[in-house]
């Protein structure tokens, strides 16, 4: 366990310190992000609704935010969905083959535009028969370039990163298709090994031929409960190449639910990351690892499983991340209206309780539906905030509800002390907000919000900044993944657990990014997954550093 | 009870017509009354027929035969020779309490009305008032004929839906009549709340409050609306002004800590739960909302509070939850042992209220 020592209270209340005067000293008023579109970027996240409304066509689409070339910037990653024709007749098809539904690869330039490479990078076609759904990233055969894998209604593609600009579709010899319908996936390393492991959340049993549309007054999407439930699939990797489906070995399959969202973290702090799975209208899982290649399910026992009355969440995007400075890591679960968001919180001896109500979020929600999330400290005061993109499940929710919307604006929520207020995200606008990343990018040490919003552009959440400190770390694993996902990062008492998953079918910046309030040093502790403990001691703040995992004892 | 009646009458009848029937007649009824006893209807309505032809003025000829097509099943065939019977004999109550369920079963219920009045036949007569548009009496006359079958399923569902009726009846009185009346404004609102169109509802309840600021209860539905909107702050206020209104009104406290607990306020919450369970001791819901907003600052509290939901509520959906909130307690305080008991409680109550799912 991880104990809370004294030196850790005494650490919790220097930050409270910090945070107090960090809110009195970033000077700058108004929204906290500038929302513009890309330059550059003409992806239109096409889903193609029809009246016959297809379960898919409501659930894209991922963003990812990853360097593909490693040239300091952040590119971006947009995962289009297909064209559903009114009806589908067999042989099925979503016309990928189009350019007009392609996924896309958009290369940042050095002046903050993008180039789309979509073509010369190969990542073109994503195969006629894959409705996109969502994407991670990680550099699963850490050669020190970011691999992408893409996740459909249909089969998900591995595409190996060559290091030259290029990249190759390996989903045959990686052995990870999985098939049926797949929606959130992430990388991570369960067992320690110093690969990176695939987990793919798969959302319910359903098909073109199986599908049905639900509601009295006009035809609707139907909820989950109408399809059989699944499993979700854990990939081990090998270490050259190609991957095992332990799911059944490791206990994953064993529980079956209606999958949306993954997050991991190492939640009772036993040196294994965890893995939690929002599910929609089933009890959330939290799959405790029990370090010995198996997983146990905790979420009804840990109190994570449902909501503070018992009842079932529509769990959708999830965020793992420590919001109240504590040090171990609490969740947070998007679902829709006149459902709360959910916030856990991790109690400590592998116990959460939702606190929802206590920390404000409740209030906060309740009037849309939520899906891209993340724990990110936008303000830099050393408290991480919320940013939640909106929108209803139902392109026609307001014939059954006219107080509800189907496109709304996003939510953003700072937090003040672990308490967690309104603020203005720099748009009103609604749209059908589905995917937001979260990342760095035009590395000026404030988090940028990548967002995606069905049948339109993606938008830029761009950090207008301020006057606070800040530190992005870049970890470079040696005897852990290269990436060092499942990193334990501390700074200046706050916690982060290094980590590219969460949100809704999306993948975030992996560097890892601390608001230092004013503080303009920074004492760092890391514990690698690989067991060994790093410490550096006044760390200047405002840069970005890269720390290579130490590997003399 | 009525078979005696029946019988009784129907024998002064046939004394007092003896002497001006044929013996040819009497022959063919009591021919017809050996048929009935053996089941053989057609037969006995022949023999009835032939009668009538012979004794045209006969009540017994016409009350048997109308009798016969009744037990035949055949409604429609019975009116007739019921309403010749009546003719003759205004007064034969027998007749009447025939025709009128004739009546009835054929649609004529406006018809049929004076006939079930004059047996007091409640049962029936309800239900002709019902569907003859006269809701009000029905209610009366249903709720006489349920005070004694009050478990009966047909007259419930039938006193539910002449209630409906009479609801409805009203409403449209009171909107046609009074339309910018503030209760007008308030069945409004009611009837878009119904509907979950609570911006609409909210905005009738709004123009309410505007004419009559003390109509009791109005706060306590427009921030019910609110609340169905997710609207806690707009909601705590409504709550919080029904309280004012009425301090003693142990709901409106109930309702003002719930608001007060969505948005985090736990203190003002617990302090209104605490109210509302003093002026309505042991309400279960408040008493869970209680334990919910002192689960943090007051533990000890809470689970007193939790407690008695158990107690009071055993298997229901919301003692499960209170069995959740004091495992969350007692795994917070790290008594693991007690939150595993109480988490095979809140399993127990689950299975018990899910649905099992049909066999094929």
């Amino acid at each position: 366990m991880l104990g809370l020592s004294k030196t850790f209270l005494e650490s919790r209340a220097a930050l409270c310190a910090f945070a107090l005067l960090a809110q009195q000293t970033n000077s700058l008023s108004g929204p906290i992000f500038r929302v513009m579109p890309l330059k550059g970027v003409d992806f239109v996240l096409r889903n193609s609704p029809t009246p016959k409304k297809y379960l898919i066509e409501t659930m894209p689409g991922g963003v990812a935010l990853l360097d593909y070339n490693n040239d300091g910037l952040l590119d971006i990653f947009l995962v289009n969905a297909g064209h559903v024709a009114n009806p589908m007749r067999s042989p099925y098809s979503f016309d990928r083959h189009d350019p007009t539904y392609w996924n896309r690869l958009y290369r940042q330039n050095k002046d903050g535009t993008f180039t789309d490479v979509t073509k010369e990078a190969g990542l073109a076609n994503a195969g006629d028969t894959n409705y996109g759904m969502g994407v991670a990233v990680g550099d699963y055969d850490n050669d020190g370039f970011p691999d992408i894998y893409v996740t459909n209604f249909g089969k998900n593609i591995l595409y190996h990163n060559n290091g030259d600009g290029t990249f190759t579709d390996v989903t045959e010899k990686a052995g990870v298709a999985a098939g049926g319908w797949s929606v959130s996936a992430g990388f991570f390393d369960y067992d320690n090994d110093g690969n990176l492991d695939l987990f793919v959340v798969r959302y319910l049993d359903w098909s073109v031929a199986g599908s049905k549309t639900c509601g009295s007054e006009q035809p609707t999407y139907c909820p989950p409960g109408e399809f059989p439930p699944v499993s979700n699939i854990l990939y081990h990797n090998r270490g050259d190449g190609t991957f095992e489906d332990v799911s059944v070995a490791s206990g994953i399959a064993a529980h079956k639910g209606h999958g949306l969202g993954v997050a991991f973290a190492d939640y009772d702090g036993d040196g294994y990351t965890d893995i939690f799975v929002s599910n929609d209208v089933t009890n959330q899982f939290l799959f405790h690892n029990n370090g010995n290649g198996t997983f146990t399910e905790t979420g009804l026992d840990s109190g994570a499983a449902l909501t503070d009355n018992g009842k079932m969440l529509s769990g959708m995007g999830v965020a793992f991340q420590d919001y109240d400075n504590d040090g171990l890591p609490d969740l947070i679960v998007t679902q829709l209206p006149h459902q709360p968001y959910v916030v856990f919180h991790n109690d400590g001896n592998g116990a959460f309780s939702p606190q929802d109500r206590e920390t404000g979020i409740a209030a906060l929600s309740g009037k849309s539906g939520g899906w891209g999330v993340g724990f990110e400290d936008f303000d830099n005061d050393g408290w991480k905030d919320v940013f939640i993109m909106q929108a209803h499940v139902f392109d026609n929710i307001e014939i059954y509800d006219t107080s509800l919307h189907y496109r709304d604006p996003p939510l953003l929520a700072l937090n003040r002390n672990g308490h967690f207020v309104r603020a203005d995200p720099g748009t009103d606008r609604p749209v059908a907000g589905r995917g937001a990343a979260f990342g760095d990018v035009n590395n000026d040490g404030w988090i940028d919000v990548v967002t995606t919003s069905l049948g339109e552009h993606p938008q830029l959440f761009l950090n207008r900044g301020g006057n606070l400190h800040w530190l992005t770390i870049t970890l470079r694993g040696k005897r852990s993944n290269r990436d060092g996902f499942g990193a334990r990062v501390q700074v200046n008492g706050q916690v982060r657990f290094a980590t590219a998953t969460g949100s809704y079918l999306s993948s975030n910046d992996k560097r890892v990014h601390f608001g230092l309030g004013s503080a303009q040093t920074a004492d760092i502790d890391i514990k690698w997954p690989s067991g060994i403990h790093q410490v550096l001691k006044g760390v200047k703040a405002d840069q970005f550093i890269v720390i290579e995992e130490s590997v003399q004892p | 009870m009525i078979q005696c009646m029946l019988y009784v009458c129907l024998l002064l009848q046939a004394q007092s017509e003896a002497t001006a029937v044929p013996p040819e007649a009497v022959a063919l009824v009591q021919s017809g009354l050996k048929a009935e006893n053996l089941h053989d209807l057609d037969g006995a309505i022949e023999a009835f027929h032939k009668a009538a032809d012979l004794a045209p003025s006969s009540v017994v000829v016409f009350f048997r035969l109308g009798e016969a097509y009744l037990r035949k099943g055949d409604f429609a065939s019975a009116i007739p020779p019921l309403k010749r019977a009546l003719e003759l004999d205004p007064d034969l109550l027998p007749a009447h309490q025939l025709l009128g369920f004739a009546l009835l079963t054929q649609g004529y219920a406006s018809e049929a009305i004076p006939h079930l009045e004059r047996v007091h036949e409640y049962a029936a007569l309800g239900i002709a008032q019902l569907q003859a548009g006269q809701p009000s009496e029905a209610v009366t006359n249903l709720q006489a004929a349920l005070a004694k079958n009050p478990n009966d399923p047909d007259l419930l569902y039938y006193l539910s839906r002449a209630t409906v009726e009479l609801s409805s009846q009203s409403l449209d009185k009171l909107l046609s009549t009074s339309p910018d009346s503030a209760r007008a404004h308030e069945a409004k609102g009611q009837t878009l709340y119904q509907k979950k169109m609570y911006q609409e509802a909210a905005a009738e309840y709004e123009k309410a409050l505007s004419l009559r600021k003390d109509l009791p209860e109005l706060r306590l539905e427009l921030g019910q609306i609110y609340l169905a909107n997710s609207d806690w702050v707009k909601a705590e206020e409504e709550f919080r002004a029904q309280t004012q209104l009425q301090p003693g009104n142990a709901e409106a406290a109930y309702r003002l800590g719930d608001a007060l607990l969505q948005q985090g306020k736990m203190q003002e919450a617990a302090e209104e739960l605490r109210r509302s369970n003093e002026l309505h001791p042991d309400m279960p819901e408040t008493l869970y909302s209680l334990g919910r907003a002192l689960a943090v600052a007051n533990p000890a509290e809470a689970e007193r509070a939790l407690q008695r939901v158990v107690a009071l509520e055993r298997d229901t959906p919301l003692a499960g939850s209170a069995y959740l909130a004091l495992a969350s307690i007692h795994r917070k305080q790290g008594k693991a042992e007690l939150a595993t008991k109480e988490m095979q409680e809140f399993r127990r109550i689950q299975a018990l209220n899910t649905p099992q799912p049909h066999n094929p």
